[in-house]
């Protein structure tokens, strides 16, 4: 028998060694699936979910503890409170200075941060799964029982001023808070950051009050990933710990009122820029309408990736920038379609008009079927190496959790990305990609680009903050 | 094979419970090239990594820059592959891919669906043998990496000072000191056979480490490495340059103005031990104490207790490096950013205080076990990616020739003790051994003729 295997093998070498041909590429099974692990979820009186989910590849378990309460819910003056709530919210407890935490975390291997998303809070982490009841702990002290000490709400106010005066030296974090306040026009989500005025007004009352009135069990979700003890054990320590905490009365979420969509093109002066930095782009779908999927398939085809439309025309061929992209940011209640390249300052008349092109393409014709395979196969392919790590899986889960999304998305996300057609992508384009209805922001030295920006249509030149 | 199965027992004895063994697989093809392969099918995805001896430190006057230039020639194509297909047809199977050059090596990399690991193997194969070196490729790649310094470094804070600056500073070697993206006027004078001499010298088989981790059969893998890389003629091995600095060292210090940054920075380093060296070990284990997680001493005595710092961020080798790729000479080094109200030589005092603590009283045994913790619970998260596990397996065989060391070397840090700790903080980070560059917010021209 294992003579026989040996001979085999032999041959299929010979074979092999003979038909190998150099001139392209090798012929390859379609790209594999993967199985998502089950979820189990279920619900606490106090209206906390909880969903577990067993991953034994790793000896870890990832934590998130997901709230409605992302930047969004900043009231109107402290825009940033969301942010610094979730910065000061590991800083300390009733029972547990900075100190303690820090090194109780330390000491058992894990992580535990919070962050502020323009929809989500989340409170999460990871710790070596032989002490997940101990991070378990934390992470409850912290959601229930962070005291804010007015030391560490100072500190945070100054050291956050300090990189926000840094993060403003950025061209592109201009270019994005320019565009935010452009396309999300009064609502909340034009809350790029915090301002150094925010700043100096939040203070210790602000701050708990944002904490008792969005990080409720009734406007969360937790979810445990990983090697996780038995299961009935696991939902016994998860009563122990947030049983007790009191549901009570969520504020509604800003209504969804977006301005419409227009031409509009601004100059952010950077004086001393080498660079121009260009963002066109507009409102789009969000991950539930049905538009969403085509969306995401034209995108890729535009501008993910190295093989993208933009980047071998505005990078390859035309030689202009090192990078050109476009992206999808997908957030509850709205999708932003933007793309994105930076230029030199002699370059910005040609840049801008190289991807006033290529998003007029998108829109005028439909894509070709080798592109349209080509990215399907890029698209399923990145979403399989994304379930290469615990992390990155337990964020897919969460996503599904908090953004309001079908059971089924990750499931089922893959073939719906396969069944797109080219017309889909073009109606797709011609909503959301066609520069028509553009809003065009240019970071730059103003001096020296504004002229080559006139012939784009009525140019505004603002200075930068 | 049998090789194989006796180091799997072997480290199976020395490491926790809890840790998992990566299996490794080495051997090498009769002209020279090194193969490393590492089976897990948790994942229907292999990372192929592809690591050349070669880095930015052998670079010669004139050339700055080239290793890098270099790299980007590697994905114009070659004799069965068209110029711009490498990235299409990598991403039109699923993949991801990218390359980047170091100081000591040069690295390239596909993470693919596992069943496209022929299309990686053939497209490897296919520039290593037979890359197209033409000048118009060479001069559309000139302006890619000029565009890529004016965005990474020209146009952002603290970058210029970090990669052209420092360098100078801390080493006196031009090898070392050299900047590595290079100048335009290097990068301009860089001709066709430049890169056709760089090409044959340093990217033949024999210079090479191959690594392929995660959903593979080990007898098919073998069989498709032998017919792609099998009778690719290997190359005299080259020369390594002289690295070393002299061994006198003067202190030195010296001021940036950068018109891109709004927060005064700190760069300070001190000439570190060799690689793998005991003393590397410990200053390894000492930089967790200073830096590593959310109770490092940084964190609760400068950023907290003093409220002068606002980030910081230290490593074996910083910037290009860090423990697991650092390669002496080189710096431990840490980069701080602080508050306007503190000068720079109050920031500069307060660390040099925290490494006197340390010389004068030593290392508390909680904290180090704490610091242990960290250790081992980040080695987990880190090697969950095929990724990350084939670059760790890459670098530990061209550096030290020993891929175990993904498994072995954590024993090495845990190992250490106090004592250590405490010698190489008096042996190796004093002010006499001190470099400091500071980096200071400078008004950009253009504002300066407004105000």
């Amino acid at each position: 028998m294992r003579c026989m295997i040996f001979s085999f093998l032999i041959a299929g070498t010979t074979l092999m060694a003979q038909t190998i041909d150099r001139t392209k590429p090798p012929e390859t099974p379609p790209v594999p699936s993967f199985k998502m692990p089950p979820v189990h979820e279920t619900k606490l009186p106090n209206g906390l979910s909880v969903v577990l989910v067993e991953d034994a590849r790793f000896p870890l378990v990832s934590m998130r503890l997901s709230f409605q309460a992302g930047s969004k819910f900043d009231p109107q003056d402290l825009p940033g409170l969301a942010g610094m709530v979730a910065g000061l919210v590991t800083q300390g407890t009733t029972t547990r200075s900075y100190r303690d935490l820090a090194e109780e975390l330390t000491s058992i291997g894990a992580t535990l941060d919070g962050h502020a998303s323009p929809d989500v809070f989340t409170l999460g982490g990871s710790v070596l799964s032989e002490n997940t009841a101990k991070l378990l702990d934390l992470l409850a002290d912290v959601a229930l029982n962070a005291n804010f000490p007015e030391n560490e709400v100072q500190l945070r106010k100054q050291n956050a001023k300090q990189t926000l005066a840094a993060q403003r030296s950025q061209p592109a974090f201009l270019a994005n808070e320019k565009f935010d306040a452009l396309v999300f026009g009064s609502h909340p989500y034009a809350f790029f950051s915090a301002t150094m005025e925010s700043l100096d007004r939040m203070d210790r009352k602000s701050i708990v009050q944002f904490r008792d009135t969005f990080l409720l069990p009734n406007n969360a979700v937790l979810l445990l990933v990983g090697q996780l003890p038995p299961r009935a054990e696991t939902l016994k320590l998860v009563r122990d710990h947030f049983a007790a905490w009191r549901e009570k009365q969520v504020p509604a979420a800003p209504a969804k009122s977006f301005p419409e969509s227009k031409r509009q093109l601004v100059l952010v002066d950077r004086p001393g820029s080498v660079q121009a930095d260009i963002h066109v782009g507009r409102l789009a779908a969000t991950r539930t309408d049905p538009d969403y999927y085509p969306l995401v398939v034209g995108n890729a085809i535009l501008g993910g990736g190295a093989s993208s439309r933009l980047f071998l025309d505005v990078r390859e061929k035309k030689g202009l920038a090192y990078d050109a992209h476009s992206e999808l940011d997908r957030r509850r209640d709205a999708g932003v379609f933007t793309a994105v390249t930076q230029v030199r300052n002699e370059e910005a008349g040609p840049g801008v008009e190289a991807m006033l092109d290529n998003l007029t393409q998108m829109a005028k014709a439909p894509v070709t079927a080798s592109e349209l395979t080509d990215v399907k196969n890029y698209i399923s392919g990145g979403f399989l190496i994304s379930l290469e790590t615990q992390a990155s899986l337990t964020d897919q889960i969460d996503l599904v959790n908090t953004m309001g999304l079908p059971r089924d998305y990750l499931e089922m996300f893959t073939s719906r990305v396969r069944s797109v057609e080219p017309d889909q992508i073009q109606a797709a384009a011609q909503k959301y990609m066609d520069p028509g209805q553009a809003t065009i922001v240019v970071v730059g030295d103003a001096a020296q680009i504004e002229k080559s920006l006139e012939k784009f249509g009525p140019l505004e030149v603002e200075k930068s903050k | 094979m049998k090789f194989a199965f006796l180091l799997l027992i072997l480290f199976c004895a020395v490491i926790q419970a809890a840790q998992p063994v990566i299996p490794i697989e080495k051997y090498a093809l009769k002209n020279g090239m090194r193969v490393i392969l590492s089976r897990d099918n948790a994942v229907p995805v292999i990372t192929l990594y592809m690591i050349y001896d070669v880095g930015a430190r052998v670079e010669e006057k004139g050339r700055t820059g080239f290793a890098h230039l270099f790299e980007h020639m590697m994905f114009e194509g070659s004799a069965n592959v068209p110029k711009g297909m490498h990235f299409k047809i990598v991403e039109s199977n699923g993949g991801t891919l990218n390359g980047s050059t170091h100081p000591d090596y040069t690295d390239y990399f596909e993470v693919l669906p596992s069943n496209k690991l022929a299309v990686g193997l053939w497209l490897e194969s296919d520039r290593m043998r037979s890359l197209a070196i033409t000048r118009e490729n060479l001069d559309n790649q000139k302006e890619a990496v000029k565009q890529e310094r004016r965005l990474s470094f020209d146009n952002r804070p603290y970058a210029t000072a970090i990669v052209d600056r420092w360098p100078q500073l801390a080493f006196q070697n031009w090898q070392n000191s050299h900047s590595l993206i290079g100048s335009f006027e290097d990068l301009n004078a860089s001709s066709v056979e430049d890169v056709a001499k760089f090409f044959k010298t340093y990217y033949a088989p024999d210079n090479a480490v191959m690594v392929i981790v995660g959903d593979i059969q080990i007898p098919e893998t073998k069989k498709l490495i032998e017919q792609y890389f099998g009778d690719i003629p290997s190359q005299p091995k080259p020369a390594k340059p002289d690295l070393s600095e002299p061994s006198s060292f003067t202190p030195r210090s010296e001021v940036y103005h950068d018109a891109h940054a709004r927060v005064p920075g700190i760069i300070i380093g001190y000439p570190g031990p060799i690689r793998r060296s005991r003393d590397y070990y410990a200053l390894a284990m000492l930089d967790v104490l200073f830096t590593g997680g959310p109770s490092s001493r940084f964190q609760l005595n400068l950023v907290k207790g003093k409220e002068s710092l606002i980030q910081y961020q230290a490593e074996m080798g910083w910037p290009f490096a860090s423990s697991s790729d650092y390669k002496d000479p080189g710096d431990y080094a840490m980069f701080l950013l602080f508050k306007p109200n503190y000068t720079p030589q109050q920031i500069i005092d307060q660390a040099q205080e925290e490494i006197a603590k340390i010389q004068n009283d030593g290392v508390d045994a909680k904290e180090l076990d704490r610091g242990r913790t960290l250790l081992r619970s980040e080695q987990i998260i880190s090697l969950q990616s095929s990724l990350h596990r084939a670059q760790l397996l890459g670098r530990y065989e061209i550096f030290d020739g020993k891929p175990e060391l993904i498994n072995t070397n954590l024993e090495n840090f845990l190992t250490i003790t106090p004592a250590e700790i405490q010698g190489v903080a008096k042996k190796y980070l004093t002010p006499e051994r001190r470099t400091v560059l500071q980096i200071l917010p400078a008004p950009a021209p253009a504002a300066q003729e407004n105000h």
